[in-house]
């Protein structure tokens, strides 16, 4: 081959190594740019008076004068809504019973829209749910419900070969020439007024317990429960961890037992983390009865045991990289095995070991699935510290599982959603961060 | 000085006299050590015990089902209806959806990743490794929650409206690159033979026939896969891409060590011989690290067969065998979904063969990985005996 070719060749295959990696970056930033982005929105969005006023009769937030004038305005705006309605239902007494049966369904529906928008109508009586007591809290899923208010799904099923086509009627067309015409152009011009959208800053959504299944409120139940189930999980993880660490790498003699202890380490890593849960629950609950039934307890220990491969494998490299000369300078000037490993090593290598421990703390925060049958519940109170013994908790992950696929009305609580996962996803991120800091100044000081 | 000198020699004398440690105090120190050591040996045995308990338990859970239900039924039946009066068992449709998401991620993660490794060793300026590693630390410590969520609340609908043209467009950013790369190889090399008067034009030509061919067929490609309508985007397809980016991290850092594991000594060697890098890396550094990269590709394949939340919340949980096996577009279910997904059925009827199903399956899991355990364990032990260290 001519020297070229050669050259060719091996540029475009410095090429195709480089658009790997490009891939790779972009997979990451596709990622994590729609939690970023949406996750936020949980905290700052442009909230309604309906959320001020949510946060006036739950927990005295906000100033009271203003609030209530606010809600008075509100009120002003939406009162021909309401009159229009009552003027309709006039009209509708007068009809033939066809049309009136017709109609009466479709003012149904309609009503059940406008109050999903606004909430309650004045004078009726207070709903029992809470998601049915406030109007739309934040105003994007407000111009969602408008939409609903304004058009009507219908399912047209003439192109037989297309399957089903969703068309959207306006509703207007369903009550031209009522009383109810003016209503909608009315609304879609209105809303602003009935609504008062402000800039909203709900930094509460880190502290607040969630009302209505996670119709409202914030998600510290969540982060209490994965709070106590990581520490948990580490002060079970990082003792065994460490002395199998130091028996490893100071104790141990070169023969088939330790080969085999070794073997039975990286085989744990192995093992997949759905597996640990079901360990958990045969071993943990069934078998031992840690607890009676899911309890922060026995979630903690089975994390532990998931992580605790990755803290020996850390710890046995952070004690392995300590220079040779450190352990011969104490063992010369006469200190036992013991006290050499006490008072030389372990001090040396723990900034590597907490970089294991701190990336191994963020696995624990992170996993879902040997929870699922030993700790997380979907709803619950925060706990109080000696209720984990007993006790199981909802968690981040778990609920970011469980809100995503099997709550009621998942689409529209898809921001409590992206806040969660933004929570757990920063949470992990500052944890490693926290690693890469603690690398850098090991790196630092060895080289120094 | 003098009293220096004096007290210094006493100190010696002193302890000249205590390092001959009487009988006695031998044997105590001797025996605080052993149990000292079998402590610590204690406590490593039990965390390292942990392992056997847990095969232990998993099976004692598992034979149940063997007992009650024979292996014919539950290795070679697709009929998967637990619940129902008379229940059935038939797990092949979930191993085959378990295979087939893992053959779709190996083949997302395997070539990226070994490529990524390869250039994040051997091709990247130092400088830019510093920014490429924190990525693939990032990616490695998203959990695997948020990926699920990623797949079942974004890529599921885009996938489901638009992805037809979300395959075309990935054909283009995957495939104009290569062919690009392709036809100027090809054009150089077919070339090759041309006295040297002739040969620049001659290329030129070639490289634009080729290059003219070559993005026709792209084009073509990307409007037959324009056409494609997905029914639904919770399927294999889905699963197998998210699935494939969480195992490239491990793929890239176990395979980057693999082929930094061959060491400066083979490089130079190539190179003093006057190979290119690309000759460098693809004749010598490769073939070294084979047994390695094979480690990372068996522990890749790990991740993503042990995968829980990302396959339960978006691989749509249909226990069916694609028609045909293939088809990627169409939902499966896999063997860890079904445990997270049927336990809380199967709870309440603890000793039923549909609780014990499950452990079943966990015991095939758990055999799995172990077995690729000790094959990649023999890979990283192989590169390192291969190269010598």
């Amino acid at each position: 081959m001519r020297l070229e070719t050669r050259k060719l060749l091996d540029r475009s295959f410095t090429a195709s190594g480089v658009l790997a990696i490009v891939l790779m970056t972009s997979a990451l930033v596709i990622l994590l740019a729609p939690m970023f982005i949406r996750g936020s929105g949980a905290i700052f969005f442009t909230g309604t008076v309906e959320h001020r006023r949510l946060m006036m009769e739950k927990f005295e937030r906000g100033n009271r004068p203003t609030i209530e004038a606010e809600i008075a305005s509100a009120r002003a705006a939406r009162e021909p809504v309401y009159r229009m309605m009552a003027e309709f239902e006039k009209q509708l007494e007068a009809m033939p019973a066809t049309e009136r049966r017709k109609m009466t369904t479709q003012l149904k529906e309609l009503k059940k829209a406008l109050r999903s928008l606004l909430g309650p109508a004045p004078g009726e009586i207070r709903p029992m749910l809470m998601r049915d007591q406030f109007g739309q809290t934040r105003w994007d899923r407000a111009q969602v419900k408008l939409g609903r208010v304004m058009f009507r799904e219908e399912w047209d099923y003439s192109h037989p070969e297309r399957g089903s086509v969703k068309v959207m009627k306006p509703r207007a067309d369903d009550f031209a020439g009522t009383a109810l015409a003016p209503l909608f152009p009315y609304l879609s011009a209105n809303l602003d007024k009935m609504l008062l959208p402000a800039k909203t800053v709900y930094w509460q959504f880190l502290t607040d317990e969630s009302f209505d299944s996670h119709f409202f409120g914030g998600i510290w139940p969540e982060l209490l429960g994965t709070f106590y189930l990581t520490v948990g999980a580490m002060l079970f993880a990082i003792p065994m961890g460490l002395i199998a660490a130091i028996y490893l790498t100071e104790y141990a003699p070169e023969n088939t037992f330790v080969s085999f202890l070794r073997t039975c380490i990286s085989t744990l890593a192995g093992v997949p983390s759905i597996v640990f849960g079901l360990f958990g629950l045969a071993f943990f609950i069934n078998t031992l009865g840690v607890s009676q039934s899911k309890s922060v307890l026995v979630g903690s220990m089975t994390l532990a045991l998931m992580i605790l491969p990755t803290v020996i494998r850390a710890s046995e490299e952070a004690i392995l990289a300590v220079p040779r000369t450190f352990k011969e300078a104490a063992l010369s000037l006469g200190a036992g095995r013991w006290h050499t490993v006490m008072t030389v090593i372990l001090p040396a290598a723990l900034p590597g070991i907490l970089t294991g421990i701190v990336i191994s703390m963020g696995r624990a925060a992170g996993e879902t699935a040997p929870i699922i049958f030993t700790a997380a519940v979907s709803v619950g109170k925060p706990l109080a510290l000696w209720q984990v013994f007993t006790h199981p908790t909802p968690a981040l992950s778990w609920n970011i599982y469980n809100l995503a696929t099997e709550h009621e009305a998942m689409d529209e609580i898809r921001h409590v959603q992206y806040g969660l996962v933004l929570v757990l996803v920063m949470l992990v991120l500052l944890l490693n961060l926290t690693a890469i800091l603690l690398r850098a100044r090991v790196a630092k000081r060895l080289r120094g | 000085m003098a009293t220096g000198l004096n007290s210094s020699g006493v100190d010696a004398r002193r302890h000249g006299s205590s390092l001959l440690l009487s009988h006695r105090a031998r044997r105590v120190q001797r025996i605080t050590g052993l149990l000292g050591s079998g402590f610590l040996l204690a406590v490593t045995s039990l965390s390292t015990f942990a392992v056997l308990f847990i095969f232990f338990f998993i099976a004692r859970d598992a034979l149940p089902f063997f007992q009650l239900q024979g292996f014919t039924q539950f290795f070679t039946s697709a009929h998967w209806y637990p619940s129902s009066a008379t229940p059935e068992f038939g797990s092949l449709a979930i191993f085959v959806g378990s295979g087939l998401v893992t053959l779709g991620a190996a083949l997302v993660a395997v070539p990226l990743g070994i490529t990524a490794a390869v250039c994040l060793s051997d091709v990247l300026p130092f400088s830019t490794r510093q920014v490429v590693k924190p990525v693939i630390e990032i990616l490695a410590a998203i959990p695997s929650v948020a990926y699920g969520f990623f797949a079942l609340v974004v890529f599921a609908p885009l996938l489901q409206e638009r992805g037809g043209q979300l395959l075309q467009v990935a054909s283009w950013v995957i495939g104009a690159p290569m062919a690009i790369l392709g036809v100027v190889v090809a054009g150089d090399l077919l070339t090759d033979r041309i006295p040297a008067g002739a040969r620049s034009g001659a290329r030129w030509i070639l490289i634009s026939v080729l290059g003219a061919v070559a993005f026709w067929g792209l084009w073509r490609l990307g409007v037959s896969l324009g056409g494609i309508t997905i029914s639904s985007g919770t399927n294999a397809l889905n699963v197998s891409i998210i699935l494939g980016i969480m195992a490239l991290p491990t793929v890239v850092s176990v395979a980057e060590d693999a082929i930094q594991a061959t060491g400066r000594e083979l490089r130079e060697g190539s190179y003093a011989l006057g190979a290119t890098r690309s000759e460098t890396i693809l004749r010598t550094i490769l073939p070294a690290a084979s047994s390695g990269i094979m480690a990372a590709v068996i522990l890749g394949v790990m991740r993503a067969v042990g995968e829980t939340m990302v396959v339960w919340m978006a691989s749509g949980n249909a226990a069916q065998i694609p028609q045909p096996w293939y088809n990627m577009l169409q939902p499966v279910r896999t063997l860890t979904a079904t445990i997270a997904g049927d336990m809380g059925e199967a709870d309440q009827a603890t000793g039923s063969s549909r609780f014990h199903v499950l452990f079943a399956m966990a015991l095939c899991l758990l055999v799995f990985s172990f077995i690729c355990n000790l094959v990649s364990e023999w890979g990283v032990r192989r590169t390192r005996r291969k190269v010598g260290r």
